[in-house]
């Protein structure tokens, strides 16, 4: 029976456009047949109507060509055994009630994780960062080690306790996964969790106002947090302040955890008692997510939304953004919200759809060859002059830009840049490069410019 | 084909049908409005393989005759229109539309490919005929909680089936539920709408419309008000027997003022956005009152109180989105809530004598 219908259905595949068949033919199935009466199943109202009306005569034909001639031909709508209209009132099966009403999915956050003790005891904390939603990859598995060791033994393993990496990598949901583990475990505890900025803010406060209760604020707590400690460098005030928080914490043997975008070593204007002292607990390297690590992520993360994404999708997502965990999480929720905003399956063709822009924004192989064509091309200068040895304004500060896009946007060394432009002297590119990044803090001109020039670049 | 129409009434029934129109199926010609004459009046349909909506209007008709025309163009041309006589004539399967100073053609496909709109048996199917105010409400308060998870499609729609005589409309996401009793039926029906048609039920539905006929039969539904017609497939499936989930009895209950439950339920939303919109809701039997109680770990907190009529004491979290929509559909000045300890169902109504409303909300696990 299914391969007449079979043999049918290719007749007819060949004979009409690919929309037509895909839309009303595909799945159609033979029901029964007799002398009398073919009975052909359909999959709704729309297409049984299109049958009895439109293809009928193309059905009749296609079955003659099998050598069947029913008298008549009828088409029922393929329902799964359901009847909407019932007879008798106890038709309607129970089902497995407990099944149907459950508490909302977003709300099954454990215990530990909910709000419990008043507000200032948690020292600003975000209950949201925790162990258990945080994904260990080779990337930081060291780092997750490290503060579980730290949050098992505060004080006096890792003290202090120092991460650094790029943006979104998670450094500041391990430090608040720390804070929050040692409030869990001792809700005594004072876990004071702030930014380097807000420190420095507090401390200018603390010197303008003479405001009481700064050192007390900071030194009678039991685990001190600080965020982008990058952000304290060149206020060599603040440093001499947090240098004497920090040893007053560190010889009662209270913990320090400190996150950056660099070691310390790097961060150029860190004064020289701190770095070392920075240095002198455990200094962690946060890298970029592997492969898989971004797999697993973005299966965690979907399913606390309670999606469940295919493979293919999680791939696809986790292959074409690499560099950053936030944005990758921002990418998931976009594709989740479109999604169910326009009540689709959130598939690799959706995604694709909607990152394409994420993808293409981030040329992978931007030359110096098109940052100074670009800049040319802005100024409108021919490509030979900005690279000739002329001294015109109208040449020089468009060389200066190009020469600071190179230094900025592809971080080649100065004798480089200066090669790139026709120059043999390095110098002059430490000049230029220097004289723009100044400008564009007094010039609005010259910062129109350059980011017109940037957004080409990437556009 | 060749015919007259008042802009005003084209454009009406364009707009009302252009929505429909799409390539969600994948096959072109769905894009288009099909415009047909039919006796004197001029039939206006577009389809998406699951709603079809048809309007009739009246129209002066020169030379009976089909064609279809790409839904947007013309619904936005003749919206931009003024009030006119439009004449419409089609030559070669171009329509030449001309309006006062104002002449266009726009390039149709023959009607011989637009889907077949699907009719319905009436001797067969079972028919109500609805008020429109008692239908908006009814459909209004039910489709709130109809969920939008296409993986469960039977509760993507809503349920209108009938039980002791009397039909009832019902629709839950999982976490929530709410159902309407609307009117007395003798037949049996048991029926998924898709919230999709409701809706476009509920846009057609115009000032002057007083009634709604309903028609159902076993795949599909067809809504008629005035000249308009909008014929749906069903969801199939079985919808689940929620009526055992209701609780007969319940161990608190409350009877307060609805405007200020709004205002308390608003402000404790304000705090809960970090937390997912959990709110506490506690009630107090010896100080007689209801409190809502919600925390933002880095903002802040909030705690309303209301008095209100207050029997056996208790507490709950809930969703403060789904308590304001809740309270927002329940047709009443004051409101009664009730419950059993945290992790039973929160049931809200009216507190009229003959409510036909209810609405029931899940706690949140905390």
């Amino acid at each position: 029976m299914s391969a007449l219908w079979q043999s049918v259905l290719g007749e007819i595949e060949l004979s009409v456009t690919h929309a037509t068949y895909t839309t009303w033919y595909k799945n159609t199935q033979l029901v029964s047949q007799s002398d009398e009466e073919v009975v052909i199943s359909v999959p709704n109202i729309f297409a049984k109507k299109q049958f009895e009306v439109k293809f009928n005569d193309i059905i009749k034909k296609a079955l003659e060509n099998n050598g069947v001639t029913p008298e008549r031909i009828t088409y029922t709508v393929n329902v799964s055994g359901k009847k909407t209209r019932v007879n008798r009132e106890t038709t309607l099966q129970a089902t497995d009630g407990s099944q149907v009403l459950e508490a909302p999915a977003d709300f099954r956050s454990s215990p530990s994780s909910r709000p419990s003790s008043p507000l200032t005891a948690r020292g600003n904390l975000n209950p949201r960062y925790t162990f258990d939603n945080f994904i260990v990859g080779s990337s930081n598995d060291l780092a997750y080690a490290a503060s579980q060791g730290v949050a098992s033994n505060p004080g006096t393993k890792y003290n202090p306790l120092y991460f650094y990496g790029g943006v979104g990598l998670g450094k500041t949901h391990l430090m608040q996964a720390v804070g929050n583990e040692i409030i869990k475990k001792n809700p005594d505890a004072r876990v004071v969790y702030v930014s380097s900025e807000t420190f420095v803010n507090e401390f200018l406060d603390y010197i303008r106002f003479k405001k009481k209760g700064f050192s007390d604020k900071y030194r009678n707590i039991d685990v001190l947090i600080v965020d982008d400690m990058q952000f304290i460098a060149n206020k060599e005030k603040t440093q001499e302040e947090f240098f004497h928080t920090f040893n007053f914490l560190h010889q009662n043997n209270k913990q320090i955890i400190m996150s950056s975008d660099k070691p310390p070593r790097s961060i150029p204007t860190l004064t020289e008692r701190l770095r070392s002292r920075l240095e002198m607990g455990m200094t962690i390297d946060v890298q970029m997510p592997d492969f898989e690590t971004r797999c697993a992520i973005l299966r965690a993360k979907s399913e606390m939304s309670g999606v469940q994404l295919n493979n293919e999708t999680v791939e696809y997502l986790a292959t074409n953004i690499k560099t950053n965990i936030r944005e990758l999480e921002g990418a998931l929720n976009q594709l989740l919200a479109y999604a169910e905003l326009h009540n689709i399956e959130p598939d690799i063709s959706t995604a694709e759809g909607l990152l394409g822009n994420v993808r293409h924004s981030r040329p992978q192989h931007l030359t110096s060859k098109q940052i100074i064509d670009r800049t040319a091309k802005h100024f409108q200068l021919p490509v030979d002059e900005i690279c000739s040895q002329k001294r015109d304004k109208h040449v020089v500060v468009p060389r200066q830009i190009a020469m600071y896009l190179l230094r900025s946007e592809l971080h080649l060394s100065f004798p480089k840049i200066a090669g790139e432009l026709g120059r043999k002297d390095h110098t002059t590119a430490i000049h230029s490069v220097e004289k723009i990044e100044k400008a564009i803090k007094l010039d609005f001109v010259i910062r129109e410019q350059v980011a017109a020039i940037r957004e080409k670049l990437y556009a | 084909m060749e015919l007259s129409i008042t802009q005003e009434n084209f454009a009406r029934a364009l707009s009302a049908v252009g929505r429909v129109a799409s390539n969600k199926a994948g096959l072109p010609i769905l894009n288009n409005i099909l415009l047909r004459t039919d006796g004197n009046r001029l039939l206006v349909a577009a389809t998406n393989l699951e709603i079809a909506t048809t309007q009739y209007i009246g129209a002066k008709i020169v030379k009976p005759g089909a064609i279809t025309v790409p839904a947007r163009l013309i619904s936005e041309f003749v919206s931009s229109l003024p009030k006119d006589t439009i004449e419409l004539k089609v030559v070669n399967d171009n329509i030449h539309l001309k309006c006062g100073n104002y002449t266009s053609i726009i390039n149709g496909v023959i009607a011989d490919d637009f889907p077949e709109l699907p009719t319905i048996n009436e001797e067969s199917s079972i028919s109500y005929t609805i008020n429109v105010e008692d239908f908006k409400q009814a459909v209004s308060q039910t489709i709130i909680t109809a969920s939008s998870d296409s993986t469960r499609p039977v509760l993507t729609g809503v349920y209108w089936h009938s039980h002791e005589g009397q039909l009832f409309l019902a629709a839950t996401d999982g976490y929530r539920l709410s159902e309407r009793r609307l009117v007395e039926t003798k037949s049996d029906v048991s029926a998924i709408i898709p919230t999709q048609t409701l809706q476009e039920v509920l846009r057609t539905i115009a000032d002057t419309s007083e009634t709604v006929d309903i028609l159902f039969d076993e795949t599909q539904v067809r809504f008629r008000i005035n000249e308009a017609e909008i014929i749906s497939r069903l969801v199939d499936g079985n919808f689940p027997d929620y009526r055992q989930l209701i609780p007969a009895s319940s161990e608190t209950s409350a009877v307060v003022n609805k405007q200020e439950f709004v205002r308390v339920t608003k402000i404790a939303g304000l705090f809960a956005r970090e937390s997912g919109g959990s709110v506490t809701m506690t009630v107090d039997p010896d100080k007689k009152t209801v409190s809502l109680h919600s925390i933002a770990s880095e903002m802040g907190e909030n705690t309303s109180e209301l008095t209100a009529e207050v029997q056996g004491g208790g507490q709950v979290t809930l969703n403060s989105r789904y308590l304001s929509e809740a309270l927002s559909v329940i047709d009443d000045d004051t409101i009664a809530f009730s419950f059993s300890g945290k992790l039973s169902p929160c049931i809200l109504k009216s507190v009229k004598k003959d409510t036909n409303y209810y609405h029931v909300i899940m706690p949140l696990k905390s």
